[in-house]
C-alpha cells in the first residue's frame, strides 16, 4: 500500500526529500538543547559565571532563530507534496471512474464513488502533509535523545534502550487494533451519504407519500451507527497516548534512580542528571505528537487504501480494450449469432438464443413488453456489456477484438433515461460532434423537432440546461438528447424508447425526419409503440428474453400472434387507421 | 469576523445539548493537567536530592519515584477518559448537526432542491460535517485542555518563583499575536478552498451520474480536462490554505525557545545570586514547565490553523441547515376523513421564470370520482399542473381548491397524503423490493404488497429477480429496466390506497400490452376515485369522463372523447396525429 502510494509522490520526490530534510535539522538543533543547559548548570551555576549563562542564553536563542527558518522552509516543501500528491491522486482516480465498466459502477455505487474523491483523498493529502512533517522527525528526535543519552552517561542510558522498543510496540500495537475500526467507520459513512442523495433525488416521491418522518428517523439510525463506529475506533486509538505516558513516567522514576547512583559514585554530575532527565522529556513530547500523526496515518491510509482500490478494478472489462479500429465494408452491420446474456448476479439470463442482423441503411424495430430483454440488446451493440454465450459482430467483425472506442464513435444512442450535463443546450447538443458548426447543431435540433425549445429561451442555444438538464422539461430534455445523437450522423442510430416523452404527433415528425436525414445511418428503434416501428424494414418481437418473430409489420400481422396482440392493444380492432 | 462568531454560536447552541459531557471533559481535563504538572516537581525534588558524589539521598529518591510512578498511572487513566468523553462530545455533535442538516432536506423548497447541484448539498452534510468534528470540536476540545494547562502552569510557577512566572507572562502575548496573525489571514484561503471543493464535488457528481452517457459519447476526456481544470485550481487553493496556516507551529515554537531561554538564563542568575531561593532541581521543573507552558500555545495555534479550515465547513453547513425553507403551517381546518376529492383550479397562474409565463388564468373542476385526462403537446404545462396540485410549486396567482377548501388551508402532508402519485421519474429508495412496495403504506402485510405486485403486473418479473421480494435494488433502481422501475412504482400507489390519484405519464416506459393487461386494476384503482391523468398514450385516456387539452400552458378544448373528436379541432389532430 505505502509502496503504491509512494508511487504518486514521484514527481515531488524533491519536495518530500527536503521537507523531512530541513525536520530533521530543526530536530538536531533542539536536541543540542539539553546539553546547553548541562553546561549552563554545571559551569555558570557552579562556578557563578554569569559571562557563560549569558553566553549559553544566545546559543538558546540561536537554535531557535535557525529552527524557525528550517521549519518553515520543511512546512512549505511539506505542503506542496502533499497537496500536489493529493491532486495526482484525484486527477488518476477520477480518470479511472471514467473508465469503469457498466458493471463495476453498479457495484461500487455513485455516492461511495464521490466519497473516494473528495473526502477520501482529503485524508490522504492531510495526512500525508502530517507524515512528511513528524514521520522522520519523531523517531529521529527519539534516538537521537537515546544517542544523546549514551553521550552524556552511557551506563544510565540502558534505560532509554529497554523504553524505547517497548514505547515502539505500543505505538504500532494500537495501530493495528484501530486499524479495521476506521474501516467499519468508514462503510458507515458511505452509507449515510446514499441516503441523503435518495432524499435530494427523490423529494417529490418522499413528499407525495409523505415518508419525511421515516425517511429521517432512517438517517438518524445510519448517522447514530456512524457516530457509534468512529466513537469506537477513537477510543482505542487514544490508548495511545495514555500507555506511552506510563512508560516513559516509569522511565523516568528508572533513569532517576540510576542517574542518582551514578552522581553518587562521581560518574556524572547533577548537570548531566538534569540533561539526562530533559532527553526522557523530549522523548514523552515527540512520542504525544506521533500518537497523533499515527491516527492521521491510520485514517490516511484507510482511505487511501479505498481510493486504490477503485484505481486497481479490473481494466479489462469491456470498453477499455485498447483493440484495433473497425474496417466498415461489410455490408452486414450489426449481426448477433445466437447470443445469450445474462446480467451480472442476476437469477436468470435477460435474452437467451439471440440471431438476427441489420444491413447498411436498414431501419430495424424492436418491440416486445416490459423486460423482454429490448434494452439488453443496445447494451450489448454499445459494448457496456459482454455476451455471456455467443458472438456479436459489426461489418463482419468480432467485436471484442474492436476496439469499443471506434464502436461508441459511430454510434448514436438516446438513452431511454435521459441525461444532460451543466452547460448550455448547445454544449449538450455538441457532445455528439464536438467540432460541429452551428448549423449542424440547429439542423439536428430541427430533425430531433426541438426547435422550439430555443425558440421559447432568450438565450436560445445558449440558455443554460442545469445540472442534469434541470432545467428543460422531460420532453425538451428528450429531444435534446436526440439531437446529441442525430449531430454525429451515426452509422448506428439506437433510439431505446426514447420517444417516451413525446406526444404522438412530434413522435411521428421525429421518425419522419429521421428518414429523411442524408447518410445511410443504420436505425434501431426500441419502442413499445407500435406506431414507432411499423414503418421498419425489420421488426423484432421479444418476450422474455426471446426473439418471438420476426418480419415486416405486414408479414407479422399476419404471421406473429404476439405482435397483433401488441398491435391491437394500442389500435383498437375497426378503427386502424393508415 | 463576525460571522466566525455566528458560526461559533450555532455550534455552541448545538454543543449545549451534551453540558453534562463538556463538565466531564472539563473535570477530565482538570486532573490531567495537574498530574502533568506535578511530575516535574517531583522531578526536580528528586534532582536536588543528587547533588553530587556522596551526596544523594536515596532512601528520599526512593519515595519520590514511587510518587511519580503512582501519578504516571493515573494519569494515563484521566488522559483516556478525557479522549473518551472529547470523542463522544465531538462525534455526537457531529451526528446531531448531520441529523439536523438531513432533516431539512424535508423541509426545503422543492424548487431549491431543483435549483441546487445534488453534490453540493451531499458535501456539505457528509464531507463537511466531517471537517467540522474532526476540526472544531477535536479543537475545541484542546484549546480547552490548553487553557487549562496555561492557567494552572501559571498558578504552579507563581507558587515556586513570582520573578520568572512573571517573565513567562511578559513575553507569552507574543504567541497569542503570531497565531492570531495567521489566523486571520488564513480564512479567506480556507473558505476559498472550500468553495473549490465544491465544484470538484460538483464535476465528479454529475459525471459518476451519468457515466453511462458519457462513455456512450466518448466524452471521457472532455469530463476528465473540466475536472483537471477545478482540480488544478483546488491544489492552488489548498496550497495557499495549507502553507499558510502551518507557519502558525514554527512561529509559536520560536516564541516558545525564546521563553525557555529567558528562563534558563533567569533562573540560572537568580541561582547564581540567591535571588529567591531557587534550587538546580527547581530549574528543572521550570524549564520543564516553561516547554509544556508554550506547548499549549503550540497546539492551540495548530489547531487554530485546522478551526479556520473546519469553521469555513462549518458555516457552509449552517447557511444551508438556516436556508430559506417551506413557511411553518397551521394544522389542516378540512376533515380529511370525509374528504370526498373534488378539486378546483381558480383563475390560476404560474410561471417557473417570471420572464415567461406558463400557465395563465387557468380554471378547471373536477367531481368527485371523475376521471379527468390531461393532454396536450410536449412543455405545454401538464406536468406543472401537477406540480402545483401537490403543492411542490405554489401557484403565482388564483387558487386551488379541494373540496371547497383553497389547498393552503391543508397542511402539504395532509393534502399529499390525500393523493396517490405516479410520476415519470420513477424513483426507487435503495432497499429490497418489499420494503419499496410498502413505502406508502408501511402498515401494509407482505401478503398485501404481493396481491398490489400482481395487480401491477409486477409479480411475474419480480420472482424473477435473484432473491424475488427480497432482492435489494441498489441506488435508483440499479439493475431494472424503465418498465420495471414503473410498474413498481404503480404496485406502490396501489397498495396506498389514497382518495385521489394523479398519474403523470405513469405507464410511458410499460409496454401497450402490459399495460393493457393492468388497465382493468387501473380502472379499479380509479374507481370512485377523483384522478388526474396525463399522457402521451391516447388510448389509456380515451374512457377519461373529461378529456383537457391544453397548449402552452391554456386549456384548448374540455369534453368527452367522443365530443372531441366529433368537434374536429386541436384534440382530433392530436388524436390523429398518432397513426400516421
Amino acid at each position: 500500500m505505502l509502496v503504491k502510494l509512494i508511487r504518486y509522490m514521484r514527481s515531488y520526490v524533491k519536495e518530500s526529500i527536503l521537507g523531512p530534510l530541513f525536520k530533521l535539522l530543526e530536530a538536531t538543533f533542539e536536541l543540542f538543547v539539553p546539553l546547553v543547559i548541562a553546561s549552563m548548570i554545571d559551569k555558570g551555576i557552579r562556578l557563578s559565571d554569569t559571562g557563560h549563562i549569558f553566553k549559553m542564553g544566545g546559543v538558546l536563542l540561536f537554535l531557535g532563530v535557525v529552527g524557525l527558518a528550517f521549519s518553515i522552509t520543511a512546512q512549505y516543501f511539506a505542503a506542496r507534496a502533499a497537496v500536489g500528491t493529493a491532486a495526482k491522486i484525484r486527477k488518476t482516480l477520477f480518470e479511472r471512474v471514467t473508465r469503469l465498466s457498466a458493471e463495476q459502477l453498479n457495484k461500487t455505487g455513485v455516492s461511495a464513488l464521490t466519497q473516494r474523491l473528495t473526502g477520501d483523498v482529503d485524508q490522504v493529502q492531510n495526512g500525508i502533509n502530517l507524515t512528511l512533517r513528524l514521520l522522520l522527525r519523531s523517531p529521529f528526535v527519539v534516538f537521537g535523545a537515546m544517542v544523546m543519552a549514551f553521550f552524556v552517561d552511557a551506563k544510565s542510558a540502558w534505560v532509554f534502550a529497554v523504553a524505547i522498543p517497548i514505547l515502539g510496540l505500543l505505538v504500532f500495537g494500537v495501530m493495528a487494533w484501530s486499524l479495521p475500526l476506521f474501516k467499519r467507520a468508514q462503510q458507515a459513512m458511505d452509507l449515510a451519504m446514499g441516503i441523503t442523495r435518495e432524499n435530494l433525488t427523490g423529494a417529490r416521491v418522499i413528499r407525495a407519500f409523505g415518508r419525511e418522518k421515516e425517511e429521517n428517523e432512517r438517517f438518524t439510525r445510519q448517522a447514530e451507527t456512524l457516530s457509534e463506529r468512529k466513537r469506537k475506533a477513537g477510543h482505542i486509538s487514544a490508548l495511545t497516548g495514555p500507555l506511552t505516558c506510563v512508560v516513559v513516567n516509569l522511565a523516568l522514576a528508572a533513569l532517576i534512580y540510576t542517574g542518582a547512583l551514578r552522581v553518587e559514585g562521581g560518574a556524572i554530575t547533577q548537570g548531566e542528571l538534569v540533561a539526562l532527565v530533559n532527553y526522557m522529556s523530549q522523548i514523552l513530547v515527540e512520542l504525544i505528537k506521533f500518537a497523533n500523526l499515527i491516527v492521521s496515518i491510520t485514517k490516511a491510509l484507510a482511505c487511501f487504501g479505498r481510493v486504490q482500490s477503485v484505481i486497481e478494478l479490473d481494466e479489462n472489462a469491456p470498453g477499455n480494450e485498447k483493440n484495433r479500429v473497425m474496417n466498415a465494408e461489410n455490408d452486414v452491420v450489426v449481426k448477433f449469432d445466437r447470443v445469450t446474456f445474462t446480467y451480472p448476479g442476476a437469477g436468470a439470463p435477460s435474452i437467451t438464443d439471440v440471431t438476427f442482423e441489420a444491413k447498411k441503411g436498414e431501419t430495424i424495430g424492436i418491440v416486445g413488453p416490459t423486460g423482454s430483454g429490448k434494452s439488453t440488446i443496445v447494451q450489448l451493440i454499445t459494448r457496456f456489456y459482454d455476451a455471456t454465450y455467443g458472438k456479436i459482430f459489426m461489418y463482419g467483425q468480432d467485436v471484442t477484438a474492436l476496439s469499443s472506442k471506434d464502436l461508441r464513435n459511430r454510434t448514436g444512442i438516446v438513452e431511454q433515461k435521459t441525461l444532460l450535463f451543466s452547460g448550455t443546450i448547445e454544449d449538450n447538443i455538441r457532445w455528439g460532434k464536438t467540432n460541429a458548426d452551428e448549423n449542424e447543431i440547429v439542423n439536428a435540433l430541427s430533425s430531433a423537432q426541438g426547435l422550439d425549445i430555443i425558440s421559447s429561451k432568450s438565450e436560445g442555444l445558449n440558455a443554460p440546461v442545469g445540472q442534469g438538464g434541470r432545467a428543460l422539461s422531460g420532453g425538451q430534455k428528450q429531444r435534446v438528447a436526440i439531437a446529441r445523437a442525430l449531430v454525429r450522423k451515426p452509422e448506428i442510430l439506437i433510439l431505446d424508447d426514447s420517444a417516451s416523452a413525446l406526444d404522438f404527433a412530434t413522435d411521428a415528425r421525429l421518425r419522419a425526419a429521421i428518414r429523411n436525414m442524408q447518410g445511410e445511418s443504420t436505425v434501431f428503434i426500441i419502442s413499445q409503440r407500435a406506431s414507432s416501428v411499423r414503418h421498419a424494414d425489420k421488426i423484432l418481437v421479444m418476450e422474455e428474453g426471446v426473439v418471438k418473430a420476426m418480419g415486416t409489420h405486414e408479414t407479422l400481422m399476419e404471421t406473429s400472434d404476439l405482435y397483433r396482440e401488441i398491435y391491437f392493444s394500442q389500435f383498437p380492432e375497426g378503427e386502424a387507421y393508415v | 469576523m463576525f460571522k466566525n462568531i455566528k458560526t461559533l454560536k450555532t455550534l455552541l447552541k448545538y454543543l449545549g445539548k451534551a453540558r453534562y459531557l463538556v463538565a466531564l471533559s472539563l473535570l477530565f481535563a482538570l486532573l490531567t493537567v495537574a498530574l502533568t504538572l506535578y511530575i516535574p516537581v517531583l522531578t526536580g525534588q528528586a534532582v536536588d536530592l543528587a547533588i553530587g558524589v556522596n551526596d544523594v539521598d536515596m532512601a528520599g529518591i526512593g519515595v519520590i519515584l514511587i510518587k511519580i510512578a503512582a501519578c504516571a498511572c493515573l494519569l494515563a487513566l484521566f488522559q483516556w477518559l478525557l479522549s473518551v468523553v472529547n470523542n463522544r462530545l465531538s462525534f455526537d455533535t457531529a451526528r446531531d448537526i448531520r441529523i439536523a442538516a438531513f432533516r431539512k432536506i424535508g423541509r426545503l423548497k422543492v424548487k431549491t432542491i431543483d435549483m441546487q447541484p445534488v453534490g453540493d448539498t451531499l458535501s456539505r452534510v457528509i464531507t463537511d460535517v466531517d471537517h467540522l468534528s474532526d476540526g472544531v470540536l477535536m479543537g475545541l476540545t484542546q484549546v480547552f485542555t490548553g487553557v487549562i494547562t496555561i492557567v494552572a502552569t501559571l498558578v504552579f510557577m507563581m507558587l515556586m518563583n513570582v520573578w520568572i512566572a512573571l517573565l513567562v507572562v511578559i513575553v507569552t502575548p507574543l504567541s497569542f499575536v503570531v497565531s492570531g496573525f495567521v489566523a486571520k489571514r488564513t480564512y479567506s484561503m480556507f473558505r476559498a478552498q472550500s468553495k473549490q471543493r465544491g465544484e470538484v464535488t460538483r464535476i465528479v457528481d454529475e459525471t459518476i451520474g451519468g457515466m453511462k452517457t458519457v462513455q456512450a459519447f466518448s466524452r471521457e476526456k472532455d469530463m476528465v480536462d473540466s475536472f483537471n481544470e477545478a482540480n488544478e485550481n483546488l491544489k492552488k487553493c489548498s496550497l495557499r490554505a495549507i502553507f499558510f496556516s502551518s507557519i502558525t507551529n514554527p512561529s509559536t515554537r520560536f516564541v516558545n525557545s525564546i521563553v525557555y531561554a529567558l528562563v534558563a538564563v533567569g533562573g540560572s542568575m537568580m541561582s547564581v545570586f540567591g535571588v529567591g531561593a531557587l534550587s538546580i532541581g527547581d530549574l528543572t521543573c521550570f524549564l520543564s514547565y516553561a516547554s509544556q507552558y508554550t506547548k499549549p500555545f503550540n497546539e492551540i495555534s495548530s489547531v487554530v490553523a485546522e478551526f479556520q479550515n473546519a469553521l469555513a465547513c462549518a458555516a457552509r453547513v449552517f447557511e444551508f441547515i438556516d436556508g430559506e425553507e417551506l413557511d411553518k403551517e397551521a394544522p389542516t381546518k378540512a376533515n380529511l376523513e370525509k374528504a370526498k376529492g373534488k378539486i378546483e383550479f381558480q383563475n390560476l397562474s404560474f410561471a417557473y421564470n417570471a420572464k415567461k409565463p406558463l400557465i395563465e388564468n387557468l380554471n378547471l373542476t373536477a367531481l368527485p370520482g371523475q376521471k379527468i385526462a390531461i393532454v396536450g403537446p410536449t412543455g405545454c404545462g401538464k406536468t406543472t399542473l401537477i406540480n402545483l396540485l401537490m403543492r411542490f410549486y405554489e401557484p403565482d396567482q388564483g387558487r386551488i381548491l379541494i373540496d371547497d377548501v383553497p389547498a393552503t388551508d391543508y397542511t402539504r402532508n395532509d393534502l399529499r397524503s390525500l393523493f396517490g402519485m405516479v410520476l415519470q421519474d420513477t424513483w426507487l429508495k435503495s432497499g429490497t423490493v418489499m420494503e419499496n412496495l410498502k413505502y406508502a403504506n408501511p402498515d401494509a402485510t407482505d401478503e398485501m404488497a404481493i396481491e398490489a405486485a400482481k395487480q401491477a403486473r409486477a409479480h411475474g418479473f419480480i420472482t424473477r429477480l435473484p432473491k424475488g421480494y427480497d432482492t435489494v435494488l441498489t441506488e435508483d433502481g440499479g439493475g431494472l429496466s424503465q418498465g420495471q422501475k414503473q410498474l413498481l412504482c404503480i404496485a406502490r400507489v396501489m397498495l396506498k390506497d389514497p382518495k385521489m390519484l394523479i398519474l403523470d405519464e405513469a405507464t410511458s416506459s410499460i409496454d401497450t400490452r402490459t399495460e393493457m393487461r393492468i388497465q382493468d386494476a387501473f380502472a379499479r384503482l380509479c374507481a370512485g376515485r377523483t384522478s388526474f391523468i396525463v399522457a402521451h398514450r391516447l388510448s389509456t385516456i380515451r374512457s377519461a369522463d373529461k378529456i383537457v387539452a391544453m397548449k402552452d400552458g391554456k386549456i384548448m378544448e374540455i369534453g368527452t372523447h367522443e365530443e372531441l373528436i366529433r368537434k374536429n379541432g386541436f384534440y382530433h389532430d392530436l388524436y390523429m396525429s398518432q397513426y400516421r
